[in-house]
């Protein structure tokens, strides 16, 4: 034996390290290749007008009414989710903790969390946007406020993972000193609880509006998209993933460079959203070891 | 006689007449367990636990880790019962009435019986919202009458002259000695009858320590106190009565005195002398 023990495992240690720094630098280049790309094109193509004229007047047109309405379906959306996915992830983290319906809810969860979000938009579609239909007459009503639900389906999970991991963390020694003063479990929930994991379920909630803002497929059955300006929840609703879709798809490449703005505006948001969770969970953090 | 030993408990009772004729006969009982039995899961964690706690003294439950003292304790204010799978059967009578029965009011028995655990958990609120948040839920109380209150009970707990300049910062910027006085404090503010301490100093420095088991001597002068320690010389120091527990089985209890110089059982003396746990 001409290696030593010693310069073996120094050797395995060196190959270990580079396979995995390799491997770390392989995925952050195409992470940085996107950026670099959707930067690129993106601001090349940004002017004041993609924020004052809607899309109705194509390659001379903008982004404001895609804009808009994302901004109000992703609101509608969050309105819909959060109160829904706080108090299930409640349910989950403090009242089914260690019981099997717990545990059942917690995998049906993780199978809406990883289901494919054009399986949700058919799903919106199906019980939304057909049933309205009907009650209009024949016309095919998508709307806003399907687009909403959709995305919500695409939030909540998230929210009631979220919020159930963060009570999680939260130790039980705090749980038997509130319930030790005789205090109930709502009163400790609301009033301890909650106040220790708030900054982790907001920062989850931030989350979810970083994933649902960039989602196309649920939209597609249900918002549709509109080439006018609409605050109306029963219009059909333009969204800038879809709108970049639809500009991709055309010929025309002065469309194509509408849509790397509308990339770069969703990307820079999904990014901010990102970062600002990071910073508010870090300040608000409370901590018991 | 219950309805007298209920009043000259609370602290703000003054010290009238009663209250010496009590301390003049000092065996009776505020806590005892009949029978007691304590199974989690298939563990059998007490095992037919037969004892009386005296009020207004200092009972100390000592043993070595896993021989049920802590189980014991909780058991005293059925906290144990936040958790699925573990069951106590026997009776636990709180001033001769059973707090075992389902019937027997939770939120009640909690206020009547406060806990400090081994690590102090502030709540994440100010100092002053630590204290009264428990007294809120019990009673209703005018914002003067609850400032009177919490003042009372940091008082009580020796840590008013070190936060009454600073009642409204939050609890999780005090040092650990401090927040466990904090959480005595919230304990206290309830006006209970009895208080267990679970190795409340465990997680504290000597200085601490000492302030606490300082705060426990005169504290006993109200409250009927049962303290589990694994520190044999806290539990010399600081009580009249001592219990051993061995593999959830009461080896011995009796006078602190007499445990600790006389032992009548091996086993007693092999722990205390330190040959084994």
């Amino acid at each position: 034996m001409i290696l030593t023990l010693h310069t073996r495992r120094r050797m395995v240690n060196v190959v270990a390290l580079a396979l995995s720094g390799a491997a770390t630098a392989i995925g952050l280049l195409f992470l940085g290749w996107i950026l670099w790309v959707t930067l690129k094109n993106g601001i090349s193509a940004l002017n004041l007008q993609l924020f004052t004229r809607i899309s109705a007047y194509g390659a001379e047109g903008g982004l404001a009414n895609a804009i808009v309405g994302s901004v109000f379906m992703d609101l509608l959306a969050l309105l819909l989710c959060v109160p829904i996915g706080v108090l299930a992830g409640v349910f989950l983290g403090e009242y089914a903790n260690r019981s099997k319906l717990g545990s059942t809810i917690r995998f049906l969860n993780d199978i809406l969390l990883s289901a494919p979000s054009i399986v949700l938009g058919l799903f919106v579609y199906v019980i939304v946007v057909v049933p309205s239909s009907q009650l209009t007459g024949g016309a095919v009503s998508f709307s806003g406020v399907a687009g909403a639900i959709a995305l919500a389906l695409i939030g909540l999970p998230v929210i009631v993972r979220t919020t159930d991991e963060m009570l999680q963390l939260v130790p039980n020694t705090l749980r038997e000193a509130a319930l030790s003063l005789g205090v109930p479990q709502w009163k400790l929930t609301l009033q301890v609880l909650m106040r220790v994991a708030a900054s982790g379920i907001v920062t989850g909630v931030l989350l979810a509006l970083a994933r649902l803002a960039g989602e196309t497929a649920p939209l597609l059955f249900t918002a549709f998209g509109n080439n006018f300006m609409t605050l109306n929840p029963l219009d059909a609703t333009a969204s800038i993933p879809v709108t970049i879709y639809q500009y991709t798809n055309d010929p025309n490449p002065a469309m194509h460079a509408i849509a790397w703005a509308g990339a770069l505006l969703i990307t820079l948001l999904v990014l901010a959203l990102s970062l600002l969770a990071r910073s508010y969970l870090k300040r608000n953090r409370i901590t018991y070891d | 006689m219950t309805e007298m030993l209920l009043d000259t408990s609370l602290p703000s009772a003054t010290l009238t007449e009663p209250e010496s004729v009590q301390t003049s006969s000092p065996a009776t009982t505020k806590l005892a367990t009949r029978g007691l039995n304590f199974h989690y899961r298939q563990a059998h964690a007490l095992k037919d636990i037969t004892l009386d706690i005296p009020t207004q003294q200092v009972t100390a439950i000592i043993g070595p880790s896993g021989c049920g003292k802590s189980t014991l304790l909780r058991v005293f204010n059925r906290i144990y019962a936040v958790y699925p799978g573990q069951v106590a059967t026997g009776e636990v009578l709180l001033d001769g009435e059973n707090v075992l029965d389902p019937a027997y009011p939770l939120q009640r028995l909690r206020a009547r019986v406060g806990m400090v655990f081994q690590k102090p958990v502030p709540f994440p609120m100010t100092i002053f919202e630590n204290v009264a948040w428990g007294i809120r839920h019990h009673e209703k109380l005018s914002k003067a009458d609850m400032a009177v209150r919490v003042e009372q009970a940091l008082r009580r707990a020796a840590l008013w002259d070190e936060v009454k300049d600073k009642l409204g910062h939050s609890a999780l910027g005090l040092s650990g000695g401090q927040q466990q006085r904090l959480c005595i404090a919230r304990g206290v503010a309830l006006h209970p009858e009895v208080l267990l301490l679970d190795e409340p100093t465990s997680a504290l420095d000597p200085i601490a320590t000492g302030r606490i088991e300082q705060l426990v001597d005169e504290l006993k002068q109200d409250y009927t106190i049962v303290i589990v320690t694994h520190n044999m010389q806290q539990a010399a120091r600081i009580s009249d009565r001592t219990a051993f527990m061995y593999l959830g089985e009461l080896i011995e209890y009796g006078a602190t005195e007499q445990i600790f110089t006389q032992p009548d059982k091996r086993q007693t003396e092999d722990y205390i002398s330190g040959r084994f746990g």
